[in-house]
């Protein structure tokens, strides 16, 4: 590197303030004005996590919202070249580094990822849609679902209550189905029982129709086919009319 | 590129207004310019609309997070993923800040002066040297408003003139910049873009700008351009030894699109005014 030791010291010393606001000597910086540098930085850091996470924002109080992101942006190195993936490396922080938050808000830890994950699947890459039919039959034909999707499992429902009013009582399996609607962009949830959840996956992994896995449904649960099938058409058309089944495997 | 007008206004595409611009053609821009940063590696609803806009537009890319006057490793994989993105879209004009938004593996989403130095002026010309070569393209680096000196060893003019000539890239002139550090710095900003190497000049950029004390301000973007910008503009554009690209930049308090217009129509006026002649390249 052709820049000087003390020069890099220089940057680095101006960096760490920006960062952490602890003055470490700069050569020629003008005291007055060096604090703008810091409140800028921390405006954009400050701004892109509140609309990241509007829903931790309304949990946290002010202070702790405040000290939780300066202590974040100062003890964190931001690898992300994006500032909208960011919010990301703030969810990584929060579940190695505050231990005392997360056994303050026991969901934190989800409430932060659900969050992230709108964030995500809203901006994830395009996937490539497979060759469909429109039309078929939900309990013998494949079902193709839309790959544009993620589903979180939870304990707790930070997707169906204000985390205000989550306490240790709604403990329990929840998961919820994040999605983008192909044709607007829009990003969809959908609480979905633990029944389909292991469903949707069985059928993406194993690529077979509905009917190979009611049988085995029927064992595992010990509820009748009819009564399973009663229960699973309706839910399939649901998706499909919201789209995420996006048709059948020719 | 050649547009078959005496100026070439772009404004710079924002998200705000993005529905709007692409309804209806209030704005009608010779180009747009983005941030790679926030419209590569992505999918869905905005890649759609972005799709749209460089249908209808030629695009230009202004670059945030390379941090060129940085200390640390070039991002060898985001300059591998800006050289895609530039090819898919068919991008001739990528531009960076002379300055630097990242230090000791932290990036700080921001442009942060970089020392007036020596060793800066080495160390940051083989760092755009190394970029112009990967990127198969000259790259144009844009001299940045600033408010506070760090650790300085040489004027500011000097410094940039020998980082553009050590590194033979182009300069992104933005001339609100411009005024603001002659308004913070206390210099004369036509000896300063007198004394500047004008032959580099390949690209102009134009914003508002706030003024938080007696003798500071800060470079939001945020306000429209006011007379005296106007004015040093005006200036600019007789003193360049040929026409540029223009581009108004407004990121946050966005206004009705018809305003944004009217400042695009005021830069082309000056421009036209001076450059009657000429075609713009770019």
């Amino acid at each position: 590197m052709l820049l000087r030791e003390e020069t890099y010291r220089q940057q680095s010393n101006f960096a760490h303030y920006c960062r952490t606001g602890e003055f470490l000597p700069i050569k020629g910086v003008d005291e007055k004005r060096v604090h703008h540098y810091s409140r800028l930085v921390f405006n954009v850091i400050d701004d892109t996590l509140r609309s990241a996470f509007p829903l931790t924002v309304d949990l946290f109080s002010e202070e702790e919202w405040e000290t939780t992101t300066r202590r974040f942006f100062a003890s964190h190195r931001c690898n992300s070249y994006s500032v909208w993936k960011m919010p990301f490396e703030f969810y990584q922080y929060i579940i190695s580094s505050e231990d005392e938050l997360i056994n303050k808000f026991p969901f934190l830890d989800e409430l932060l990822l659900f969050e992230w994950t709108e964030i995500e699947i809203h901006m994830m890459e395009d996937k490539m849609f497979p060759e469909i039919s429109f039309t078929g039959d939900f309990e013998n034909d494949v079902i193709a679902f839309n790959p544009e999707f993620k589903i979180l499992q939870m304990k707790y429902p930070v997707h169906l209550k204000n985390p205000n009013e989550i306490t240790e009582t709604d403990e329990g399996v929840f998961s919820v189905l994040i999605f983008r609607q192909p044709e607007t962009g829009n990003v969809q949830f959908t609480d979905i029982s633990y029944f389909f959840y292991r469903l949707i996956q069985k059928i993406m992994n194993e690529q077979k129709p509905l009917a190979d896995f009611i049988g085995e449904a029927e064992q595992t649960f010990g509820v009748e086919r009819s009564i399973l099938l009663t229960n699973t058409i309706p839910f399939l058309m649901e998706l499909q009319q919201n789209k995420f089944i996006i048709g059948f495997k020719k | 590129m050649i547009d078959e007008r005496t100026a070439n206004v772009g404004i710079g595409f924002r998200k705000e207004f993005a529905e709007e611009f692409l309804a209806g053609n209030v704005l009608s821009p010779a180009f747009v310019e983005v941030a790679p940063e926030n419209w590569m590696g992505i999918g869905g609803y905005w890649k759609k609309i972005f799709k749209r806009v460089a249908e209808k537009h030629e695009i230009y890319s202004h670059g945030l997070s390379l941090s060129l006057g940085g200390p640390d490793e070039l991002d060898w994989e985001f300059l591998k993923n800006l050289k895609s993105f530039l090819k898919e879209y068919d991008i001739k004009i990528y531009s960076e800040h002379l300055s630097f938004a990242k230090c000791d593996n932290a990036h700080l989403y921001d442009l942060l002066p970089v020392p007036f130095r020596w060793d800066a002026v080495q160390h940051i010309a083989q760092r755009i040297k190394s970029v112009q070569d990967f990127l198969e393209r000259k790259i144009a680096i844009e001299i940045v408003s600033y408010y506070t000196p760090v650790a300085a060893e040489m004027s500011e003019v000097d410094f940039i003139n020998s980082v553009v000539k050590e590194a033979d890239c182009n300069l992104l002139l933005d001339v609100n910049n411009i005024y603001v550090n002659g308004f913070n710095h206390n210099y004369d900003t036509k000896e300063f873009l007198q004394k500047l190497s004008l032959d580099p000049v390949a690209y102009i950029h134009m914003a508002g700008h706030e003024k938080v004390a007696d003798d500071l301000i800060i470079d939001t973007h945020g306000e429209p351009i006011i007379q005296p910008v106007y004015d040093l503009f005006d200036y600019t554009v007789q003193i360049l030894p040929q026409p540029v690209p223009v581009l108004l930049e407004r990121d946050f308090n966005i206004p009705e699109l018809t305003e944004l217009q009217f400042e695009m129509n005021r830069l082309e006026n000056i421009c036209t005014k001076h450059w009657r002649n000429e075609l713009v390249t770019a």
